[in-house]
């Protein structure tokens, strides 16, 4: 039991490490980002072509992937959802969903369909681990990639509540007009807040390649876990997220337990139940409620 | 000294020529009020100042520059800023957030968070309180506070009194008297003309997009004004 719950936390952030980008364009931007899945694949995809080609270490390439996915996120906001953004706010969240699906079959293309990993290229520590109680382990990479969720998550939290540049981000996100009129180059603040949403998925690829297998085409679980975990947490909060992480771990820990085919139910579930409660317990019509739970109103 | 200079200004709504033909010059350290009924392109006029709206033609020159194709915070680096109709702050942020994102493109100056919360005092203890959660004469405050922040040339103030009650309306021109006697160029709309009168040292008429008075306030009376905010003028003159 107790070596469930602390698989159950440390899988927990694994999924917060998976949603950072996710959250934070959503908690700030107001967008849902449904290429999330497919971008993080695309840099698990670029760490293993490093690692396989030139031999170099997926632990040195975030100094490589981590400024190239900054890159991507920089022409994401400048040819695609600034663009789609002025035709109303459904249009970004359909852009990155033609985003997923061009990325998704590019990859293919290029990769086919063998499934890939970045365990072989990070010697004994894919399967290294530390005896906490007595026969009570907990893989090492996991721990780390708690670790990372932490420091990320709360290096964003603080980059946004107290430097400048977060405040100045907030202030365009919230209202890009007046933004402007108080001297805030709303243009330049949203190019740099997708950035370092990018910047983060290129950390979250990264652990999805060392954790697990990866094809083109998994994406999709990766966006849905990302996101149950981001609405599980509430969407206005970055801390939230780890929580969230943590939540879906548990319930999907306990639906496995119920019954050997119960893991993503019970994620599910959980997802639902706090998605349904928070909508009854919100004021208004309907989809004003909807609207406040998923943090969209203004 | 000219500070800001319009010449043939036209602004559009999509068919609606919300501002026609407009000129309009206005020297430094004036205080002008901007007087008009709802709809006749008062605030239209101050957007396209301000860098909000884009302008169909014509021109706007600030101490000999053309901004007229500026963005906004170019315009607030030049040493404009606009206070907005309705105060328009980042409700989930607090006053002194507020007050430091109005430093952003800011000019060297007088005002600091420390001058502005002087100028103020009725923010000082609410500093740290959300800007959403405040009255409205704190809001008015902070969003003017907010303006001021960017050591402003010219400060436009479109409708301060809006929502306000006459007691805070006065508290707000009060904490105003000390801007007022500095060389700060002020363009201001105010919907109460005995307040405009004794405020400003200008007066400008609008009525359906056009500038249809333009006087010192020294030699301008009460009823002219009246006259120009109704559109009698026309059907006096026959």
């Amino acid at each position: 039991m107790t070596n469930q719950i602390i698989q159950a936390i440390l899988l927990g952030g694994y999924y917060a490490l998976l949603a950072c980008g996710l959250s934070f364009m959503f908690s700030i931007m107001k967008i849902i980002n449904l290429a999330h899945g497919s971008l993080l694949v695309l840099s698990a995809y670029m760490f293993w072509l490093l690692a396989d080609n030139y031999g170099i270490s997926p632990f040195y390439g975030i100094f490589i992937i981590v400024p190239i996915m900054m890159l991507v996120g920089w022409g994401l906001q400048v040819f695609l959802l600034q663009k789609s953004a002025k035709a109303g706010e459904l249009l970004p969240i359909l852009t990155t969903f033609g985003l997923a699906i061009v990325i998704e079959n590019l990859l293919f293309q290029q990769f086919g369909a063998d499934t890939r990993s970045l365990a072989p290229y990070i010697g004994d520590l894919s399967w290294a681990s530390w005896e906490i109680f007595e026969d009570i382990y907990v893989g090492k990479t996991s721990v780390y990639i708690l670790i990372a969720a932490i420091i990320i998550l709360g290096g964003l939290h603080l980059f946004m509540k107290k430097t400048a540049l977060g405040r100045q981000i907030r202030a365009t996100a919230h209202d890009p007009e007046t933004a402007g009129l108080v001297g805030v180059n709303a243009r330049k603040a949203s190019v740099i807040a997708v950035a370092l949403a990018m910047g983060t998925v290129a950390v979250s690829g990264l652990a999805l390649g060392i954790r697990g297998v990866f094809n083109a085409y998994s994406g999709g679980p990766q966006l849905l876990f990302a996101f149950e975990a981001t609405i599980i947490g509430g969407p206005a909060s970055l801390w939230g997220t780890l929580i969230g992480g943590i939540i879906l771990a548990l319930a999907q820990t306990i639906g496995a337990n119920i019954h050997p085919q119960g893991f993503l139910i019970g994620g599910h579930a959980i997802f639902f139940a706090v998605l349904f409660i928070r909508i009854f317990l919100s004021k208004g019509g309907m989809s004003q409620r909807i609207k406040s739970v998923l943090g969209i109103s203004k | 000294m000219t500070s800001l200079k319009i010449q043939n200004l036209d602004v559009q709504h999509g068919q609606l020529k919300a501002v026609r033909n407009l000129s309009l010059t206005v020297q430094k350290g004036e205080v002008v009020a901007l007087i008009g009924a709802n709809g006749a392109g008062k605030t239209t006029l101050l957007g396209s100042i301000a860098g909000v709206l884009r302008t169909t033609s014509g021109s706007i020159l600030l101490n000999g520059q053309d901004i007229t194709d500026l963005p906004s915070h170019k315009r607030v680096q030049a040493g404009l800023a606009l206070v907005p109709e309705g105060r328009k702050l980042f409700t989930e942020m607090t006053i002194e957030e507020n007050l430091r994102l109005g430093s952003t493109s800011a000019r060297p100056g007088y005002w600091t968070v420390d001058s502005v919360l002087e100028a103020f005092p009725n923010l000082i203890k609410r500093r740290h309180s959300k800007t959403g959660l405040l009255s409205g004469g704190e809001q008015q405050a902070t969003a003017i506070g907010r303006a001021l922040m960017s050591n402003p040339e010219i400060l436009i103030l479109d409708e301060v009194s809006l929502g306000l009650s006459p007691l805070v309306v006065n508290q707000v021109y009060d904490s105003l008297k000390r801007l007022l006697e500095t060389d700060t160029t002020i363009i201001l709309v105010e919907q109460d003309l005995t307040r405009a009168m004794k405020v400003a040292s200008r007066a400008v008429c609008m009525l359906e997009g056009e500038i249809i008075l333009n006087k010192q306030m020294s030699e301008v009376s009460r009823e002219e004004i009246t006259d120009a905010y109704f559109g009698l003028h026309k059907v006096k003159d026959r």
